[in-house]
């Protein structure tokens, strides 16, 4: 039997280790452009110099000679002909599988504003050597400014800011991470940006930025006309899953490579994990997907179920946050507060559910949090206050010591 | 592998267990008499968790089967010991994202008090013999270790 999986990020990592776990006597064959494995939630701390190359790596140790895994690197696929059980290398090979992952990942997102798609000094941040060019542009680079306050954006400008870099970051939304905290928690992470030297520019998008002569943007003007000079340019807009590889292909796909509960694609023993499936953007469900396809690619019956992903944790200059489920209030909430010098807290309830939490400074033994939302379970029951309730609450030690979650009905 | 065993009836909430781990976990010499105990520095890696009712219930990491503290670790400092079965946990690897605390459905871990860098994990006592201290101190014989299948 021959796997082949295209794509060395954690989804393609996880399904190897997986089919090695099944099927001692396999071919595994692993094919990426990337050429160091390296965790992309770290490109932060490549940038600001407190990791190198090899500090990104998220494998265990001889990983590729210990699960016996053949690895292709920096190589891109160009083509997949599921009816040949084929795909075509940007080197002119072909590779036959029996079996094939598609973890090719995602890609950054420029919106096309201006030319910040042809310009040579924009760069995402998704990949190493995105982080390896906004190294090496910082060493001159005087102004540099990001588009986009999510987590990439901010990662990207810790990073700068880390580098003694001045920058600005320029948000469309009212405040910093919208997609995760309220007000009052992003401002405690934009005080401390703003401390390390960044300015934040909220309420505007840029609108025009122009390439000059030597094909670069050295300014980008907002929608209010203010013009931002700039040296370099990171772009945290989002990413689009790698599809490229799959035109023409006739392997059905919408914002990602379609899937069913098993991770298998419209085409025959094709499987698809991790951020080109659009199923979720966060780590340990790419995991998870990485190992479930890599369980029914040797033929184990296994589903994708925890498909939760409404998680984040943030952790910037020393503060940490932890947001599980829905954010925004909504008509009908009970919103609950708990807060001191060292936490902000806040606890969205609906109908004794609940239904999101903001965690901020404070994120001990906070793990029960993401179970209650998700399994929507009603802690009405529970005569103590909402902050109090931990996992002694529904506290069951079953078979070989394993705790357990019990639900009275309550 | 070898799994703490916890008998919640049997725990009077004396946390002499979170007593015993502080004091095996702290970077100065000394003994349990000058064991700095409002030292943030000092952390427990268990706790005695009181429900509703009033009941204590001890919380120890149970080295989950299929941990998933290990599932969402990105940098690989977190990682289930193939001899031992026990989940442990590299610092110096750790790049303190603290999805592991995010994702472990029993709430056990937390970051660090002081720096938020590190994850407060417990490690089967290993540098002092695997013998965890916590069962060695708790009075009730609410904790005991017990050989379970792996």
């Amino acid at each position: 039997m021959k796997y082949v999986i295209i794509g060395a990020g954690v989804a393609g990592i996880e399904a190897a280790k997986t089919i090695r776990q099944q099927d001692a006597s396999g071919d595994i064959v692993m094919i990426s452009q990337d050429t160091f494995v390296h965790s992309r939630c770290m490109l932060h701390k490549y940038i600001s110099g407190e990791r190198d190359e090899k500090g990104l790596d998220f494998t265990e140790r001889d990983f590729f000679d210990k699960y016996r895994v053949h690895w292709k690197k920096g190589v891109r696929v160009t083509n997949v002909f599921p009816d040949k059980k084929e795909i075509l290398l940007d080197n002119g090979q072909t590779i036959a599988y029996d079996k094939l992952l598609l973890a090719g990942g995602a890609d950054s997102f420029i919106p096309p504003v201006g030319q910040l798609r042809q310009a040579s000094n924009v760069y995402g941040l998704r990949n190493l050597p995105d982080a390896q060019a906004i190294v090496k542009e910082a060493q001159w680079a005087e102004n540099v400014l990001v588009i986009g306050s999510g987590l990439v954006g901010l990662d990207a400008a810790y990073g700068l800011l880390e580098r003694g870099k001045k920058l600005t970051v320029v948000e469309m939304a009212d405040r910093i991470l919208p997609m995760q905290l309220d007000a009052r928690a992003a401002m405690a992470y934009q005080e401390r940006f703003e401390k390390a030297g960044a300015r934040f520019v909220l309420q505007r998008k840029a609108s025009q930025a122009v390439c000059q002569p030597d094909g670069r943007i050295h300014q980008v003007i907002l929608d209010d006309g203010e013009a931002i000079p700039c040296d370099l340019i990171i772009v945290a807009a989002g990413v689009r899953s790698s599809l490229a590889c799959l035109e023409g292909s006739g392997i059905a796909c919408e914002r990602g490579v379609t899937v069913d509960a098993s991770l298998k694609t419209s085409a025959a023993d094709v499987y698809a994990a991790g951020d080109i499936t659009a199923l979720s953007g966060i780590w340990p469900n790419a995991a998870d997907q990485g190992r479930i396809a890599g369980k029914n690619m040797c033929g184990i019956a296994a589903a994708y179920t925890d498909t939760y992903a409404m998680k984040n944790t943030i952790n910037f200059f020393g503060l940490v946050t932890l947001c599980v489920g829905r954010v925004k209030e909504e008509e009908g909430d009970l919103v609950c507060i708990r807060e001191d010098q060292n936490q902000y807290k806040k606890i969205l309830l609906k109908d004794g559910r609940v239904e999101g939490i903001l965690f901020q400074g404070n994120i001990a033994n906070a793990g029960i949090w993401q179970y209650l939302i998700k399994n929507k379970i009603d802690v009405r029951g529970i005569k103590k206050d909402v902050f109090d309730i931990n996992y002694g609450d529904f506290y069951h030690v079953g078979d070989r010591g394993k705790y357990e979650w019990v639900i009275e009905s309550l | 592998m070898k799994r703490i065993i916890v008998e919640y009836e049997k725990c009077d909430g004396c946390k002499n267990c979170s007593a015993a781990c502080m004091q095996a976990h702290r970077k100065t010499a000394g003994t349990i008499y000058d064991l700095d105990l409002t030292d943030p520095e000092n952390e427990s890696r268990n706790v005695i968790l009181k429900d509703a009712k009033g009941q204590y219930k001890p919380l120890f990491c149970r080295h989950c089967d299929e941990p998933e503290c290990v599932k969402s670790c990105m940098s690989g400092a977190l990682y289930k010991d193939p001899e031992s079965g026990h989940v442990f946990y590299d610092e110096t690897r750790c790049g303190s994202c603290f999805m592991c605390v995010m994702n472990c459905p029993f709430g056990v871990l937390k970051p660090d008090t002081v720096t938020k860098t590190k994850v407060i994990k417990c490690d089967f006592c290993v540098n002092a013999g695997g013998e965890p201290s916590c069962v060695a101190s708790c009075p009730k014989k609410a904790i005991h270790v017990e050989e379970v299948q792996a």
